[in-house]
């Protein structure tokens, strides 16, 4: 079956993004301003104080945020373990955590219509004001903000550093920088945890003040990391499909990205499975309004979409080692499960806001383009000069060399 | 091993060293395929243990006949000699069926994840990690099954057509745990046998007596390395490692819906299945290391269970330590923010109320002491780990009693509100299912390869053909003599 | 295509894995189909190097599990919904969420069944005896030692021909195997 493997050469190979980099920022810049610009005119024409706008926002930010956070874990992680797989891929996955700085700026407008978007800052809501006076001392405007600011130091600081350290040691080769983002790699995975837990609390189980859930931190980081892998899939084939990088990612690490993309969806249906059981079979009121609410007015389906879309069909595909070593293949389950990742996220988010009304909005397709055009803006920003590759990470010869047994 | 050096002699048996242009070693000693045979195999056949063994296996054998005395004293009395009793109906027996399922995750975790992440130091370990996980849930299925009061009817929890017609109700969370808990007892036993019949053969082929060669000759099922053989063993066993991983996740997480599902407060949150699941790895890889680290010593077997594996597996008891500490933070945060006076009074009891001697040998057991693992000095330290495991075995137990019994204690109505202690008997079970599953733990070291000699050959040097590629991460060589790096700086 | 039924076939035993595999690669150039290799370890490139092709096993396996996937919520419906419906705790008779854990362990179950089964039924396993047994020298294949094995009933085996093809491969012994 498998031919005696031949180490990749390097030599020869494009790893930088050149002249495709200032394409992608002035693609992505003007996408993103385009979609942005069309989003506001149509979110003032709402004449709503600009609500509708800013609930499409959260969703979109919340979408690509857990795309950025996926990717920390990524990077975090394969320090942690020392995972050797992964050093050809890495430097994709710290340019996308990078990208947790531009979120930072994108979370800027989101928290000026803080007061608008979040029902228990809006009043907007059927909570009884006793049980929002019992959440005040947490669900505060100034504390609110205060978390951000803490939650953005953390991931933005530590994707920062990691990239940072790395892209030296493409000029350095030396060997201690590795240990060095090992030995921090342990700390760096304990306040991600806690951060992502608490923004996923503010960002999303708020929508409801009345409801919590407390596998709710897990399942929004679950869903994050299927998604990154996915963006991680397509990226490498897009940066392939322009002729960088095309030896020293082959098949074997294809193999990989498949595997990681199916565990990571049995883990996020795992963790929704478990979620929805629980709260099913105890069938306690203030637990179940908020699934009794995607499963009326049509949001049922929308639910039905993922238990297929979200698991059962991604997970037959994936299933079999063929389709994971098939570029065709795992392109089209990447695309699809980014598709999946924003629609989960939306069934979320939505029923939140329009409980009578599964229908997209068109400003949900107009913030997606204008987060997406200035997402893949500031990752070709990112990349900019240096080496799509750890170039001298020490591990980098094995992680060329790799097959799957 | 090339050039002389004048850098001060380090330890041959550390390798764990964090350089990371440097392989790491997994077998250490310079051992080739004769003498790893030769080692673990000659432990197996010793035809006379040392005394120890026999003093352990009298001491053991004891506790399992005090074990199985309670249980008949039970059965001719009723669950009444257990200290159960209004408003506590599920004590101990609920607490260490818990806790030894738990403790059965560690095996299947080694042998099933670890293998799936291609952590090659697995191969030194996932044999005994197996067995143990066996013996584990032999002693966790004890429980519930002594538990149910006529023990001779258990046979209604299986789908078995009965004289009233009445089938079992599979809307219930017990039931659940009756099909996980026996597919997993299954799946780990299929697991354990079939990694180990290749060095069922080797002890077929080494046999000097002829019941031994029966024995082995039967149990090897006639195997003889055949390469065409291997090439679908090796598929199986990828496939039963495939299978195994969402099975372990699944025991753990159906062990937790049975108090999930209830409404009581303090046992229905939704964080449980993962929860629990991150708990039974982290109490698992404690009960591993606490048989290992004696184990390697007495038989010898420091140089294939190296400082490099028990660090590892320390790491991942700090990872998983750190999960339930996330898990208990969580919990607790959400009792206050779900805003239910019961739940949050719930969590307060916990650690204010009768109980609280409990959830703090909890706390500081489960939370505070594995935090000692960020040291390496203590994670290469084997008194120092030592110690730390039993401390985490302590806090695991203490957490399914603080789990089960304080929410049944005190739930809705204060009225209702009890203290439950246990009786003697309730002692003297729990004590002698630590009998059971060391007894058994000796035979297996007694009689079987306590490591996977086939698989630990496979990640020394000379098993890798040149031409063909190396299989990635670590892998055996000489070790390396390097200068300790350079300290940071900061 | 047979000499003499009282042959085998013959055995080569090579120290070391390098030397087995480059002999593996001569056995299958030269065109023998019935022979094998016998090793302590599995040893990584043999597929390769010996020709072997994938096995069907995965595909048995799937059909396993879809067995016991089946069988799982046919039973539970069955049960608890026709042949004895009760109501329990305001659950529906036949509700998924709560169906889900026993099918999927019966799933794992049936499909691990399959697996450990179905891989011991293709390998003619168990086999408690064998022509390979006979040799004394064979006893080290499951310790330190790697054999091949060609058999007397192979199109291309001849008694001379197939010994001197055998000499030439570098086994550090040679020895004719009795049926």
């Amino acid at each position: 079956m498998s031919q005696p493997h031949v180490m990749p050469s390097l030599e020869g190979e494009k790893l930088t993004l050149d002249e495709v980099g200032p394409r992608i920022l002035i693609g992505g810049s003007i996408l993103g301003v385009v979609g942005f610009a069309a989003a506001i005119a149509i979110g003032v024409g709402r004449n709503d104080h600009l609500a509708s706008l800013g609930w499409s926002y959260l969703l979109n930010f919340a979408y690509f945020l857990s795309l950025s956070l996926g990717a920390l874990f990524f990077v975090a992680v394969g320090h942690l373990t020392r995972a050797t797989w992964n050093v050809v891929s890495r430097r994709i996955g710290e340019v996308v955590a990078v990208n947790l700085v531009l979120m930072a700026v994108m979370a800027i407008p989101l928290m000026l219509m803080a007061s608008r978007v979040f029902p228990w800052a809006s009043g907007l809501t059927h909570a009884p004001e006793e049980l929002l006076e019992h959440k005040r001392p947490f669900l505060n405007l100034p504390f609110f903000y205060l978390r951000w600011v803490v939650y953005f130091a953390i991931w933005a600081g530590y994707a920062v550093w990691f990239w940072r350290q790395s892209v030296a040691q493409d000029r350095s080769g030396d060997p201690r920088i590795t240990m060095r983002m090992e030995s921090r790699a342990g700390l760096s995975l304990l306040l991600f945890a806690l951060s992502v837990n608490f923004a996923s609390f503010d960002l999303l189980m708020s929508l409801d003040p009345t409801w919590f859930s407390t596998i709710f931190g897990p399942y929004y980081f679950a869903a994050g990391v299927v998604g990154f892998f996915s963006l991680l899939t397509l990226l490498t084939f897009f940066l392939q499909s322009q002729g960088r990088l095309t030896r020293a990612i082959h098949v074997e690490h294809y193999h990989d990205y498949g595997k990681l993309m199916f565990a990571f969806v049995f883990f996020w249906a795992y963790l929704a499975f478990s979620q929805y059981m629980l709260i099913w079979y105890a069938n306690i009121p203030e637990e179940t309004a908020w699934l009794l609410r995607r499963e009326e007015n049509g949001w049922g389906w929308i639910g039905l979409v993922l238990v297929f879309g979200h698991f059962l069909v991604p997970f037959a595909g994936l299933l079999s080692r063929f389709t994971k070593r098939l570029r065709a293949t795992l392109f089209l389950w990447a695309l699809w499960i980014l598709v999946m990742h924003w629609i989960d996220l939306y069934w979320v988010v939505m029923p939140e806001i329009r409980p009578l009304d599964p229908g997209l909005d068109s400003l949900d397709l107009l913030c997606f383009l204008g987060f997406a055009g200035f997402y893949a803006a500031a990752l070709s920003r990112w990349a900019g000069a240096h080496s799509l590759l750890p170039e001298r990470d020490p591990r980098l010869q094995d992680a060329l060399a790799f097959e799957n047994a | 091993m090339s050039s002389p050096d004048l850098r001060p002699p380090i330890d041959p048996l550390d390798n764990t060293s964090d350089d990371p242009t440097q392989p790491t070693t997994l077998v250490l000693g310079g051992h080739d395929f004769t003498s790893v045979t030769d080692t673990v195999a000659s432990i197996a056949e010793n035809p006379n243990p040392p005394r120890a063994w026999y003093i352990a296996f009298a001491v053991t054998a004891s506790m399992t006949a005090m074990l199985f005395a309670m249980i008949a004293y039970l059965i001719v009395t009723g669950v009444g000699v257990w200290g159960l009793n209004n408003p506590v109906g599920w004590g101990w027996a609920i607490v260490n069926f818990v806790f030894w399922v738990g403790i059965g995750h560690a095996g299947t975790l080694i042998s099933a994840i670890l293998f799936l992440l291609r952590q090659r130091w697995r191969t030194s370990i996932n044999r005994f990690a197996e067995a143990m996980t066996i013996f584990a849930v032999i002693c966790a299925g004890i429980f519930p099954a002594i538990h149910v009061g006529r023990i001779w009817v258990v046979w209604w929890l299986f789908p078995i057509p009965n004289y009233q017609l009445v089938w079992p109700n599979f809307r219930s969370p017990l039931l659940w745990d009756v099909f996980a808990v026996g597919t997993y007892m299954t799946v780990s036993l299929l697991f354990w046998y079939t990694g180990m019949v290749p060095d069922l053969a080797t002890l077929r082929d080494r046999a000097q007596t002829k019941t031994r060669a029966i024995i082995f000759g039967i149990l090897a099922l006639g195997w003889r390395g055949s390469h065409r053989h291997w090439h679908r063993y090796e598929k199986a066993y990828l496939i039963l490692a495939g299978l195994a991983t969402p099975l372990v996740l699944s025991v753990h997480s159906v062990v937790s819906f049975d108090f999930a599902v209830a409404q009581l407060p303090g046992w229905h949150t939704t964080i449980f299945p993962p929860y629990f699941v991150a708990g039974a790895i982290f109490s698992g890889f404690s009960m591993v290391g606490t048989l290992l680290v004696p184990a390697r010593k007495w038989f010898g077997l420091k140089e294939f269970i190296t400082l490099h594996h028990l660090e590892n597996m320390n790491k991942i008891i700090l990872a998983t330590g750190s999960m339930v500490g996330f898990a208990y933070a969580t919990e607790f945060f959400i009792a206050w923010y779900g805003g239910n006076p019961a739940e949050s009074f719930a969590f307060v009891n916990r650690a204010f109320g009768p109980y609280a001697w409990a959830y703090w040998i909890m706390v500081s057991c489960n939370v505070i002491a594995p935090q000692f693992f960020w040291s390496k000095r203590v994670r290469t330290n084997t008194v120092a780990m030592w110690i730390l495991y039993i401390f985490v075995n302590i806090g695991m137990w203490f957490e399914r009693f603080v789990i089960t019994v304080t929410s049944l204690s005190r739930d809705f109505l204060p009225s209702s509100w009890g203290y439950y202690s246990p009786t003697i008997v309730d002692i003297l079970t729990f004590v002698g299912s630590f009998g059971l599953f060391f007894m058994l733990v000796l035979l297996f070291i007694r009689f079987l390869p306590m490591l996977a000699m086939a698989e630990v050959k496979t990640v020394m040097p000379v098993a890798h053909v040149s031409g063909e590629s190396k299989p990635i991460g670590d892998y055996h060589g000489d070790i390396h003599i390097l200068p300790k790096a350079p300290k940071e700086a900061t | 295509m047979s000499e003499g039924s009282k042959v085998y076939g013959i055995l080569l035993e090579f120290e070391d894995p390098q030397n087995l595999v480059v002999a593996c690669r001569k056995v299958r150039d030269a065109g023998y189909t019935r022979w094998d290799a016998h090793t302590p370890f599995p040893i990584h490139g043999m597929d390769a190097a010996m020709g072997i092709r994938g096995t069907r096993l995965p595909l048995l396996i799937l059909a396993g599990g879809l067995t016991g996937l089946a069988l799982a919520l046919l039973m539970q419906w069955w049960m608890n919904a026709v042949d004895y419906p009760f109501l329990i705790s305001g659950k529906p008779l036949f509700g998924l969420p709560a169906n889900i854990p026993v099918t999927f362990e019966l799933t794992v179950l049936f499909a691990a069944l399959t697996t450990f089964f179905g891989m011991w039924g293709l390998n003619g396993m168990p086999r408690l005896y064998h022509p390979v047994f006979k040799s004394a020298r064979f006893r080290r294949a499951t310790a330190d030692r790697f054999f091949i094995v060609i058999e007397s009933d192979d199109p291309l085996y001849q008694t001379e021909g197939t010994s001197d093809f055998a000499a030439s491969l570098g086994a550090v012994a040679v020895e004719e195997l009795e049926d």
